[in-house]
């Protein structure tokens, strides 16, 4: 008897500990990474581990595992994934995602605000760059926090240009002169026909685009002044002039066979090996390849490469761009406002500057805060020195809006479609009109 | 009757099977073809919230302005309920330091009220999540709050003084899940992309079918019958293989033959015929490989069929025609062929199902591409719904795209019991009576 | 004809024929072999030394905190091996009273058979996501195994049907004359006589399991129930690894079971076809 009570005393006592240590496990899922990007986890990782000791001097005891995933195959069957767990009641606690996710997830209600639990005013994220802050909200809501910057500018092979009559002087303008609209795109297709022609690089190489769908591609439709979204009356916009130019400009590049008509759906490798030796003479791409194209055996990239915004189109309405895409963290809702506000804090403290630039260095990406400039390690880096300065003032973003997904994904299908000779661009863009308009109807402005 | 318990008992788990994962599916997808699920609306059913986007929907839909910024302005408001409600939750001396400060003040946003809060450095809602525990007591904004139901956010907008009548609309455009629609049924014939499905589909079948399935099968079939039984087992072997290699790794193969700098590029290449990705080049690049890829799957189903009814004729048969003098080729016309057309049909029958619903090699090959080239009805399905780039998973219109495949498949089965005579499938059971 | 004699002049036009018709296939599964020990240059067709590393992955993760492929292979058995048992026994029954018994619907079930044979199952997946959902099975290998096994099932019960059809009535009726009640002749006398059958089932049903991709793909995408399948199609997709070699270096590995049951079960596999096909 005595010794049954015994027992029962020892269960309740360890019962009672259990009960004031917290234990939470947050699960952190990455889409579109790779090893590089491992800081997008194992910065929640260092979090928690911050959390755990800040805790612990407060006279709390909490214990946070981390479990990340990140190899998902794509975007698409990231996105998937996330979208059934979620609609399973399983989503994990953390997601690093694209922020075009906000929109319909948002109102799905898979993600809770952050500003929620953070508060914005204070330190670290007072300090993150507000339009990157405005790009994680909808609506007028912080729901996420950026995790990190890029764009996606357009680079040149110094020595092909230099080869075909650039001097280096000419070169290293070129930024000023893309910026200013007096080198266009249609100098690109000159420029690429000339590389061609001299036998600089193969046929099919003198540019060499993405070889997959990504928000590279809106930069071009914006390069003929085509606009995605009308912020006045929040609808999506398909300027058809800009698209028909934008599909042309495809079609021009293939016919003067400075770039590949099967280009698409070549294998990323293959395409990074290339333009890292010079076997292009221009190309488009991420910042983040940066770190590639070093790994590929460019020892000088500057000294090889020189980069500018995408070239306006050289139409009246044209500009030169570029699309910054950044990623941000969420927190999914648990339905547990604990749990919430605990991964809320990981992203939080993943945010500080010493932590982001791990990411943001060891990636190739660009800061998402004002002061890692300070910090040593994003200060000491060329890269992320140069690109900063040259490309992020000019950045936009992807409109935040539930229904851009269908508007990218069909713009990407005419895209295709042009550039494949299955369609004529004029034919490519009737086909995306009459299909913008029947799914979207009056969210979609026509010009 | 003990012989009905055992067959139902037999049967159970099988139908158990069938029920749930084959009619309520089937019942589940026609009853999503008729709404507009997506990724935004979710599939569980939504919430009611305002946000800044419904009221753009509102101004829209000429709902009146004094109403509209009712809305958009209502804010934050330090008054005596929210007061009251602090002093419950945090103690009355908050309570005193916040109204004497703050009394009376509106904010637009939570995040201004914080700010004030935060300035007043009062040690009860030091902590943030405190605070804004605090400020949200002040809220009389009904923006961006989620309610379950309809009614709770109509008790929010007469709370914020929005009348009766003007509550209706409001409510609508706040609700955040799906609605039932026909809208999928007019795309579905109204865009162009339904279109190049179907006729992809009608192209991917056809040509599969005809000269694989069928012809190639039939050719495998009666060439190894003439060859003897080591040689053509060989062949059969060759042949058999990529119906059981996992798909994954069979339509690694074709890559690997097809890519820029795959087999048949450099071994091309000597001859001096420019390097290409044979699998993508072109539409036409990709239609050849994606039958082929699928074709050789299928030559091996028609061969197996056609071979163990080459068989079953009578060797007799075989033997007086070779006594008499017929050639192979009179042998293979006269008796051969004529004995195959009940296999044949068997074969288009059945594979024509299987075609038009299989989308795997495909996906893994080509992925539809170049453009939507050769993007099959089944396959457009799973993307519409499951996966695409973007993530925008349209559950309801990938159900129509699916609601239609059902209906074909099934009306073709059924097409194929008349035709296959099902009574003789239906041979009674000879013990009982 | 059937008898067996070497090939004399006369196959000679036929083997060709057929020879010149195989060689792509030859040439692939050739190396798909040799590609996995050697290296080639890049643009060559001709391998220019031997290598091991190319099956590294053996050893550990191809990439930090990614999955071993023992655990995915263990994984890979578990599903397919779950997916055959549940498969043929569920299908033996199942076909057992289609065949032979006499109840009211027969003839219904039979014809609904016949159109779930060919159905387009994986359309419905949304809907078998929320009913997995349901169930809590969502992202388990056992939800991926049950959802596997209902999409087999018309397959499993029209081949064993096919092979109870062919029992002869007289061993039933000697059965039933004795006195035995039908569970009882069905067990004692029919079953030992579709034994090929249950055989060719199993392995047919095991390989399918052992191939399945977009199930667990869409069903199952965390990494704990994750295959081979989902896995090698996984680090093709990666831009990564670029390297054929590695890829056909795991689908080796990844298709070994399959190329053993084959040399052992040829014939049975190819007769399988043949069974369901009666009528």
């Amino acid at each position: 008897m005595t010794k049954r009570l015994l027992s029962a005393t020892a269960l309740c006592s360890v019962l009672a500990a259990t009960a004031t240590a917290q234990t939470y496990e947050i699960r952190v899922w990455s889409g579109g990474s790779s090893e590089a990007d491992s800081y997008r986890w194992e910065a929640i990782e260092m979090a928690a581990d911050i959390l755990e000791r800040e805790a612990a001097i407060r006279g709390e005891e909490i214990t946070i595992s981390i479990e990340y995933m990140w190899e998902f195959g794509g975007w698409a069957e990231f996105k998937q994934a996330v979208t059934l767990a979620a609609e399973a009641g399983d989503a994990p606690e953390i997601v690093v995602t694209s922020h075009l996710d906000i929109a319909p997830w948002s109102q799905a209600g898979y993600i809770v605000p952050v500003e929620d639990y953070l508060d914005l005013d204070a330190w670290p994220l007072s300090d993150v760059y507000p339009n990157l802050m405005d790009i994680a909200a909808f609506n007028g809501v912080q729901w996420g926090i950026p995790q990190d910057a890029e764009s996606r500018p357009f680079f040149f092979w110094r020595d092909h240009m230099r080869a075909i009559g650039y001097s280096d002087a000419e070169i290293d303008a070129l930024p000023e002169a893309v910026l200013a609209g007096e080198y266009t795109l249609q100098n690109v297709l000159e420029d690429a026909t000339r590389a061609v022609e001299m036998g600089l690089v193969e046929e099919g190489m003198g540019f060499s685009p993405r070889v997959s769908n990504g928000p590279d591609y809106a930069q071009f439709y914006q390069s003929f002044g085509g606009e995605l979204y009308d912020p006045e009356s929040g609808k999506l916009v398909l300027d058809r002039a800009a698209m028909t130019e934008f599909y042309q400009f495809f079609v021009d590049a293939v016919a003067a066979g400075v770039t590949s008509r099967t280009h698409i759906g070549t294998d990323w490798n293959e395409w990074y090996a290339d333009v890292a030796n010079g076997n292009a003479a221009m190309w488009h791409g991420g910042t983040w390849h940066y770190g590639r194209y070093l790994s590929e055996g460019n020892e000088d990239f500057f000294g090889t490469v020189a980069f500018t915004l995408i070239p306006a189109g050289g139409t009246e309405a044209g500009r030169a761009n570029t699309i910054t895409h950044p990623l941000v963290y969420l927190v999914t809702d648990q339905g547990d406002d604990d749990v919430q506000n605990i991964a809320a804090q990981l992203v939080e403290i993943a945010t500080e500057p010493r932590i982001n630039t791990l990411h943001a260095i060891k990636s190739a990406h660009l800061a998402v805060a004002e002061s890692q400039s300070s910090v040593p390690l994003y200060a000491q880096d060329p890269w992320a020195d140069a690109a900063t300065s040259v490309l992020l003032p000019h950045a936009n973003s992807q409109p935040n809006h539930p229904d851009y997904g269908v508007y990218s994904e069909a713009m990407w299908s005419g895209l295709e479609s042009a550039w494949t000779g299955v369609q004529t661009p004029e034919e490519a863009v009737a086909e995306l009109e009459a299909e913008l308009v029947s799914v979207l109807g009056d969210k979609l402005i026509v010009r | 009757m003990r012989q009905d318990r055992i067959g139902f008992l037999f049967l159970t788990p099988a139908l158990i099977a069938v029920v749930l994962f084959y009619l309520l599916p089937v019942v589940m997808t026609a009853v999503f073809a008729f709404t507009n699920m997506s990724t935004s609306t979710g599939i569980r059913g939504g919430d009611y919230m305002l946000t800044e986007g419904s009221l753009r929907d509102l101004r829209e839909q000429g709902l009146n302005e004094a109403t509209l910024s009712h809305l958009a302005d209502a804010g934050y408001v330090v008054d005596a309920e929210g007061l009251a409600a602090l002093a419950e939750a945090f103690g009355a001396p908050l309570a005193e330091r916040v109204e004497a400060a703050l009394g009376g003040q509106s904010f637009a946003t939570g995040r201004d009220l914080e700010r004030a809060l935060r300035d007043l450095r009062a040690p009860e809602i030091r902590m943030t999540r405190d605070r804004k525990r605090a400020a949200d007591l002040f809220q009389r904004s009904v923006l961006n709050i989620r309610h379950d139901t309809a009614a709770a956010l109509a008790a929010d907008l007469s709370a914020a003084g929005i009348p009766q009548s003007e509550q209706d609309p409001i409510v609508e455009v706040a609700y955040t899940g799906w609605s039932w629609t026909t809208r999928n049924f007019e795309l579905l014939l109204s865009l162009p992309s339904t279109a190049r499905y179907a006729i992809n589909t009608l192209i991917y079948v056809a040509l599969t079918l005809v000269i694989f399935n069928v012809g190639l099968g039939l050719f495998l079939a009666i060439s190894t019958f003439y060859l003897p039984e080591r040689t053509a087992a060989t062949f059969r072997a060759i042949w058999f293989m990529p119906r059981i290699l996992p798909p994954v790794l069979y339509v690694l193969m074709w890559k690997w033959l097809m890519w820029d700098n795959g087999f048949l590029a450099s071994a091309l290449a000597p001859f001096g015929v420019e390097r290409i990705n044979w699998m993508m080049h072109s539409e036409y690049h990709a239609w050849v490989a994606v039958i082929l890829i699928n074709g050789v799957v299928g030559a091996s189903f028609g061969m197996i069929i056609f071979a163990s009814a080459i068989k079953a004729i009578p060797q007799t048969m075989l033997l007086a025609s070779e006594v008499d003098g017929a050639t192979r080729w009179q042998q293979v016309r006269f008796i051969i062929l004529p004995q195959m057309r009940w296999p044949i049909l068997f074969v288009t029958a059945y594979q024509t199902l299987s075609l038009l619903a299989s989308f795997e090699y495909i996906l893994l090959s080509t992925g539809g591409g170049p453009g939507s080239a050769t993007e099959v009805w089944a396959m457009a399905a799973f993307r519409t719904a499951l996966n695409n780039y973007g993530g925008n998973l349209q559950y309801g219109m990938g159900a129509t795209f699916a609601l239609v495949l059902v209906i074909i498949g099934t009306a073709l089965s059924l097409l194929y019991l008349r035709f296959f005579n099902f009574q003789a499938l239906l041979a009674k059971p000879r013990i009982e009576r | 004809m059937q008898e067996q004699r070497a090939p004399n002049a006369r196959h000679w036009p036929l083997i060709a024929g057929l020879v010149a018709l195989s060689a792509p296939l030859v040439v692939m599964y050739l190396y798909q072999v040799i590609d996995t020990v050697t290296t080639t240059p890049p643009g060559s067709i001709i391998p220019d030394g031997v290598t091991l590393g190319h099956w590294r992955f053996l050893a550990g993760p191809l990439s930090e905190g990614g999955p071993s492929v023992w655990s995915l292979a263990g994984n890979t058995l578990v599903f397919a091996t779950c997916t055959a048992l549940v498969v043929t026994s569920v299908s033996v029954t199942a076909a057992y009273a289609l065949s032979r018994l006499n109840m009211p619907g027969r003839g219904f079930f039979l014809g609904g058979l016949i159109v779930l044979h060919a159905f387009p199952t994986i359309t419905l997946i949304v809907a078998v996501f929320l009913i997995l959902q349901y169930m809590g099975l969502y992202d388990t290998l056992t939800g991926v195994i049950l959802v596997k096994v209902a999409f087999e099932l018309p397959f499993g019960i029209w081949i064993m049907k096919g092979f109870y059809d062919s029992v002869p009535w007289e061993i039933e009726m000697a059965g039933v004359t004795d006195g035995a009640d039908r569970f009882t002749v069905w067990r004692l006398l029919v079953l030992p006589q579709v034994q090929p059958g249950l055989a060719a089932l199993l392995i047919f049903s095991f390989l399918s399991g052992w191939s399945e991709f977009i199930l667990p793909l869409v069903l199952a995408p965390a990494n704990a129930p994750q295959v081979l399948a989902t896995y090698l199609a996984g680090i093709i997709a990666d831009d990564r690894f670029a390297d054929f070699s590695l890829f056909k270096a795991v689908s080796i590995f990844y298709a070994l079971p399959v190329l053993a049951i084959y040399m052992i079960f040829q014939k049975k596999l190819m007769n399988i076809y043949g069974g369901g096909t009666k009528g």
